[in-house]
């Protein structure tokens, strides 16, 4: 298991893919391997996103390791049957920067949610729809660009107009980092993807 | 009311306000400038006081992110996010963009004197002289040329005065789009502050203002869209993004008088070619005669890069919004191009330690683009950063100077540099990808722009800035821009030559690109760039 972890964390994913097959061939489950493996690299990997310690590219390198690992257990990439529930995740409509999206779906997924990833640019009404098929426990949105703000605004009326009142809304991303979860009108804001899992966490798991 | 004193230069100023109010928005309702590069939000850490006395309440959340522990034991907090309530004393530490113009140097824009300069045929008699500008969302660089003899006159280079709004592009477009005040004072100051300069270096020169009678603008679309007064909110849209924008036509009698030359003067602000690609690119093409050979490439530096890839068929452009990394900001030892910048550094071969060289002669003060590229590929040289942009050997930053003022790098820099290098190597890749070739096919690599004018090209390819040919393929460039808008101002072949290139262009649109992610990740390390697939 350690060096599956070890592999993580270097970013080495073809190292990682051939550590989880060995662990599987040796009779371990996926969801054990998630567990034990991806989700403590994940956790060692919270302690670097700190402001003075950040690195975009070792950040990246790693993700895609877990995405690489999760495929290989669930080849469509996201974790079904989550015991932990479904994330909706977007950015929104005038926002084409999808990175920041991209390393969060990662972490969620290296930690065990089924994530549904709505992609960029994505119209209000498509996320709505998304998590009203979904019944996730939670919405997150990223973004990039300081213009989305608005549209970041209404996501909960969107979300409560079809009845998901009691979804929950959290934003990231470098646009919306600084910004209350108040200004936002949203009910959690991230520094890191990793405050996220903090978040969830607290949320229970109790269905929303 | 309470009363705010503000202290700058030696001189004091009282202010009374509403309790409340953030700092920023009281100190800009007196029209006192504040250093920023965010909305007021907190995101740029630009907006820096100093209290002198009085409550200045709480740091916020983004203060305490940004701020240094010293700068907080100094009392320095955000103006944007603080509220005073009652009477406060307070030092603005960087009040921003001054507009001191410069003499534009020698070798910017075309040749001093035109080889093919027939001017565009005017009917009047006696001497006509002709303006060509570069409105960039930084700079302003313009000049004034004897139309006749195709000769430059006298040339300025300052800053843009609509920085006040907002230092990038998206700021200013929303500040625009939220009042049509703020839309025609955006329209107007730059119009002003050429004005001011062009009043100057006329009387410098024995000519007045009124004997301009052409004036020729290139810019980057946002850039033309505010100057023009056209819908600002169209481009803050990605739909927009690769379609035609038109700007409105330029109301000459109304620009000519703001300008004050000539009151029929014939004014033309040269149309963008789509949302992001200005017409500023356009005329980079054309200085640089880019498409006179097959396989030429010209990135132009700046907040947001812009590229051109030439495969003897189509001109393949984009843009990729890098940041202001090579202008450094955002940089917590940058800052940009002039006095007391390091542009230029090495390893020391023997005893460690960095030499660096200081633009003007006096003590350094921090480090521009420039200095930035040879610092970081010095360091990598040495093994001090390893290709992923983290220093080895439990060191966490690099000390240029030790003091007065202390200079160093800091990992958090490293990484934004690599961001800003990603996004453009990103760029240069999808468009090699277009156009089907491969670096080892690129014939010119034309660097454009203030940040190449000091660019050590080994460097820059050592750490992936630039695509890796032979250095003697490189070509610094210089403000094409404005080299292109010159061209189009005195000769009627080249502005039909424009529109030609116009005609053979095809923008890409970098967010559609399947690879983007791939190619940034590829970007990011810091060691060369692939030779490419094709
Ligand atoms: C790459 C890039 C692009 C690419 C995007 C490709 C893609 N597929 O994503 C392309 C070239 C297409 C692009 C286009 C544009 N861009 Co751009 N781009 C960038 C760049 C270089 C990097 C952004 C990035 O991906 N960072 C990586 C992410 C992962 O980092 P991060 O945000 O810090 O995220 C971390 C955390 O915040 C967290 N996180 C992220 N999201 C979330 C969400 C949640 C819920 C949580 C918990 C955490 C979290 O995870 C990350 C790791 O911890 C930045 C400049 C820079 N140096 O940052 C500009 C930048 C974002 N772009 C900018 C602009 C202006 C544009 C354009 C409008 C300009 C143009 N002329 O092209 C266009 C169109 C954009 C639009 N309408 O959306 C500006 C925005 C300015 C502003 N005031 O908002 C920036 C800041 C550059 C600048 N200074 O001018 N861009
Ligand atoms: S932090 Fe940007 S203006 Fe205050």
């Amino acid at each position: 298991m350690d060096k599956l972890i070890t592999a993580i964390l270097d970013g080495d994913s073809a190292m990682a893919v051939s550590q989880a097959r060995q662990l599987n061939a040796s009779g371990l489950s996926p969801e054990k391997i998630i567990i034990e493996g991806v989700e403590a690299a994940m956790s060692a990997l919270d302690t670097k996103c700190t402001l003075e310690d950040f690195n975009l590219l070792e950040i990246m390198l790693a993700g895609r390791a877990v995405m690489e690992v999760t495929k290989l257990f669930w080849p469509s990439g996201a974790v079904k049957d989550s015991a932990k529930g479904t994330v909706v995740i977007a950015a929104l409509e005038g926002d084409v920067h999808d990175l920041g999206k991209n390393i969060l779906k990662m972490v969620l997924t290296g930690k065990g949610y089924n994530v549904v990833d709505c992609g960029k640019d994505c119209p209000l009404q498509k996320l709505a729809d998304t998590a009203a098929a979904g019944r996730p426990l939670a919405v997150g949105l990223s973004g990039l660009i300081t213009t989305v703000i608005p549209v970041v605004r209404q996501v909960k009326g969107a979300l409560a107009a079809r009845g998901l009142d009691n979804v929950k809304v959290f934003a990231g991303g470098a646009a919306l980092k600084q910004s209350t979860p108040g200004m936002l009108n949203v009910d959690f804001v991230a520094e890191s993807a990793f405050d996220v899992l903090r978040f969830l966490s607290g949320l229970g798991n109790g269905l929303g | 009311m309470p009363e705010l004193t503000v202290i700058t230069g030696g001189t004091e100023r009282k202010i009374t306000f509403p309790g409340g109010l953030p700092l920023r928005k009281i100190l800009e309702g007196a029209g006192l400038l504040v250093r920023s590069g965010c909305t007021g939000n907190g995101a740029c850490g630009l907006c820096l006081v100093k209290v002198e006395k009085g409550n200045d309440g709480n740091l916020t959340k983004n203060e305490r992110l940004l701020l240094s522990a010293s700068q907080i034991n100094e009392h320095i907090r955000m103006a944007c996010q603080m509220a005073p309530q009652g009477d406060l004393s307070i030092r603005i530490i960087d009040e921003g963009a001054k507009s001191a113009w410069r003499e534009l140097p020698q070798e910017s824009g075309r040749p001093i004197t035109a080889k093919s300069g027939q001017g565009t045929g005017t009917a009047s008699p006696g001497k006509t002289f002709g303006l060509a500008v570069d409105l960039g969302t930084t700079h302003i660089s313009f000049s004034v040329w004897d139309m006749a003899q195709g000769k430059r006159v006298f040339g300025r280079a300052g800053l843009n005065p609509q920085s006040r709004f907002g230092s990038d592009i998206i700021t200013r477009l929303t500040a625009a789009s939220e009042s049509t005040d703020n839309a025609s004072v955006m329209g107007r100051l730059p119009l002003e502050a050429i004005n001011g300069a062009l009043a100057d270096g006329c009387a410098e020169n024995g000519l007045h203002p009124a004997d301009i009678r052409h004036a020729r603008f290139v810019g980057n679309t946002s850039m033309l869209a505010l100057l023009t007064g056209s819908s600002p909110a169209a481009l803050l849209r990605p739909d927009q993004w690769t379609r035609p924008f038109d700007c409105a036509t330029a109301n000459a009698p109304v620009f000519a008088a703001a300008l004050g030359i000539h009151y029929h003067a014939s004014v033309v602000a040269v149309q963008p070619f789509a949302g992001f690609v200005g017409s500023d690119l356009l005329a980079g093409v054309l200085a640089t005669g880019l498409m006179s050979a097959p396989g030429s490439l010209l990135i132009d530096f700046g907040t947001n890069s812009e590229m051109a890839l030439w495969d003897g068929t189509t001109l393949w452009v984009t843009s990729a919004a890098g940041g202001p990394a090579f202008d450094g900001y955002g940089i917590r030892c940058g800052m940009p191009a002039g006095p007391g910048a390091i542009f230029r550094a090495s390893r020391r071969l023997s005893g460690g330690g960095v030499d660096f060289h200081v633009t003007g002669g006096v003590r350094a003060r921090g480090i521009c683009g420039s200095g930035l590229v040879d610092l970081i590929a010095s360091l990598c040289e040495t093994g001090e950063l390893a290709a992923n942009g983290k220093f080895t050997g439990g060191i966490t930053s690099y000390a240029v100077q030790d003091e007065d003022p202390a200079i160093c790098l800091y990992k958090p820099d490293v990484d934004k540099f690599q961001r800003a290098k990603a996004a453009i190597g990103a760029g240069v890749r999808i468009l090699l990808e277009m156009a089907g070739i491969n670096t080892g096919q690129l014939n010119r690599v034309c660097v454009c722009g203030d940040f190449g004018r000091n660019l050590n090209v080994a460097n820059a390819q050592r750490i992936g800035l630039l695509p890796y040919v032979m250095p003697g393929k490189v070509e610094i460039c210089g403000n094409t821009a404005l080299a292109g808008c010159e061209d189009v101002l005195l000769s009627l072949r080249k502005a039909q030559e424009l529109e030609q290139i116009r005609k053979r262009a095809s923008i890409v649109n970098l967010s559609r690109a399947p690879r983007f992610e791939d190619f940034f990740l590829d970007g990011l390390y810091l060691m060369p760039m692939p030779a490419g697939d094709p």
